[in-house]
């Protein structure tokens, strides 16, 4: 058997709470072709030029069919599944993704002269960060994941959308069981992994099916949130067809939600691994707000990105990626790439001039990252505030399986309680 | 307070917008305008909006150092 890449090392599970220093041996390859065709991109540099570069495609549609080489079998099956849905605008480019994003925008964050749908919403934010710490009173150990960090962003995801919040059992299932098939790395084509890809397909189906039933109902009866309001005003740019407007709002449920969670969670993981930098943000509450921007540079809730590709051949640090490769850009490694932040592996809630990768940059930047921002500053200022002495119970913690979105499937913290 | 965006940095993100936007305007999709004397009232505004550009295009209170030193 061939010797493993580092980027196929950084991708195993077993390295799944620490792929740093597989990211550093990659980084000495820039731009580093795999086995399968791909090319991974790991320096802040060239990940910056590519987001830039209009020759990268992110249209999903164009993988299968221009990948060089066969990818490797584990890896097909998900694939087909990702595109069973229409592209939404994470996956697919200009002039779509433009009109579809403008549309979006405007439904989420109110109309562009008056902006302010998402920031007026730090009072519920508030309201439920407190109602979740109170909840914790009288508990000596807590799940950071399952207790904190995932009740907040799935509320208001849910209020946001108009997505009842009673059916988070079941969309809950179907992500989490989706998200937990996907593997791009050397386990694709474990039995594990195959039996859990032939699962996810059902979960897929589930939520697809579960998302158009929504959009129905609402197309009837107009109601509250960003999901009636796309079934009924669409804007100049006219109405999204039935099939875009479900994959977007798969998109948003999704991706609205999970990110967050990661985030939240790895930030109190990684201010429990540093008490130094935990005692300041407690002198000094003002700092959450460049504090969230240095926890999403050092553990950035999407470590890479898999649609990109090729349209035509691209040189690039003295790499010619050919027409119709597939590009992954390492986010995850950007963040930490010495020739761009001064001593990467720091932790360092001041650092200046951070123009870091954790919601990536030019068109497809973060749709969500103003709400993302004012939840996880405001949760884990809270959490910081109030909660005493709070402790790691496992070191690392157990991670969920997936590469992309990776983050801890719990941390266990040890408390002594919870203040006022 | 006062702010200064540079606008050659500035690549229209609106992330400004979405945190400020009482002192961060974006005319059409592309050219953005903003007050350069907000309110003190707004600090935690705008430097929440400072935090979330993407290309570091805002900054407070440089011109005069000693205002920052002042008010904080």
């Amino acid at each position: 058997m061939p010797e493993e890449t580092p980027w196929q090392q950084a991708l195993r599970y077993a390295n799944r709470a620490d792929p740093y220093p597989f990211y550093a041996e990659l980084r000495k390859t820039p731009v580093a072709r795999q086995p399968d065709g791909t090319y991974v991109v790991s320096t802040y540099r060239e990940i910056v030029a590519l987001l830039h570069d209009p020759r990268v495609s992110s249209d999903v549609r164009r993988l299968p069919a221009r990948a060089p080489a066969p990818a490797e079998p584990g890896a097909e099956p998900i694939t087909e599944a990702v595109i069973e849905l229409e592209p939404n605008i994470i996956t697919c480019d200009p002039p779509e993704h433009d009109r579809d994003r403008r549309m979006m925008t405007r439904h989420f964050y109110g109309p562009t002269d008056a902006p302010h749908q998402i920031s007026d919403l730090e009072p519920d934010i508030r309201r439920i960060v407190a109602g979740l710490l109170d909840g914790m009173r009288g508990k000596t150990r807590i799940d950071v994941v399952d207790e904190f960090a995932y009740p907040l962003p799935v509320k208001l995801i849910c209020k946001i959308l108009g997505v009842p919040l009673e059916d988070e059992p079941r969309f809950h299932t179907w992500i989490e069981t989706a998200l937990d098939a996907l593997d791009l790395g050397p386990e694709a084509a474990s039995e594990e992994m195959r039996s859990r890809v032939a699962g996810a397909r059902g979960s897929v189906k589930e939520l697809e099916q579960f998302m158009a039933g929504l959009l129905r109902q609402y197309a009837e009866q107009p109601g509250p949130g960003m999901i009636s309001a796309m079934v009924h005003n669409g804007g100049p740019g006219g109405r999204m067809s039935e099939g875009v407007l479900a994959s977007n709002a798969v998109l948003l449920l999704f991706a609205g939600h999970e990110t967050t969670v990661n985030l939240i969670a790895h930030s109190v993981l990684t201010l429990l691994r540093h008490p130094e930098a935990l005692e300041k943000l407690r002198r000094r509450p003002d700092l959450i707000v460049p504090a969230v921007e240095e926890l999403l540079r050092f553990e950035s809730s999407v470590q890479f990105w898999h649609t990109r590709s090729a349209v035509e051949d691209i040189e690039i640090a003295g790499t010619t990626i050919p027409a119709g490769a597939p590009i992954f850009l390492v986010y995850g490694s950007g963040n930490r790439d010495p020739e761009r932040f001064t001593d990467p592996d720091r932790l360092d809630l001041e650092r200046p001039d951070n123009e870091h990768l954790g919601f990536s940059q030019g068109i497809h930047f973060c749709f969500g990252a103003p709400l993302a921002r004012l939840e996880v500053q405001v949760a884990v200022g809270e959490f910081v505030r109030r909660v005493e002495n709070p402790r790691l119970v496992v070191d690392p913690p157990p991670y969920r399986h997936n590469q992309i979105f990776r983050g801890p499937r719990h941390v266990l913290v040890d408390i002594d309680g919870i203040r006022d | 307070m006062r702010i200064v965006v540079d606008l050659n940095r500035c690549q229209g993100y609106a992330q400004c917008v979405y945190l400020a936007h009482e002192v961060f305007k974006l005319n059409g999709t592309e050219s953005l305008t903003y007050d350069p004397n907000p309110d003190d009232a707004r600090r935690l505004q705008v430097e929440r909006a400072a935090a979330a550009c993407p290309v570091r295009a805002i900054m407070i209170d440089r011109l005069d150092g000693a205002e920052r030193g002042a008010a904080s």
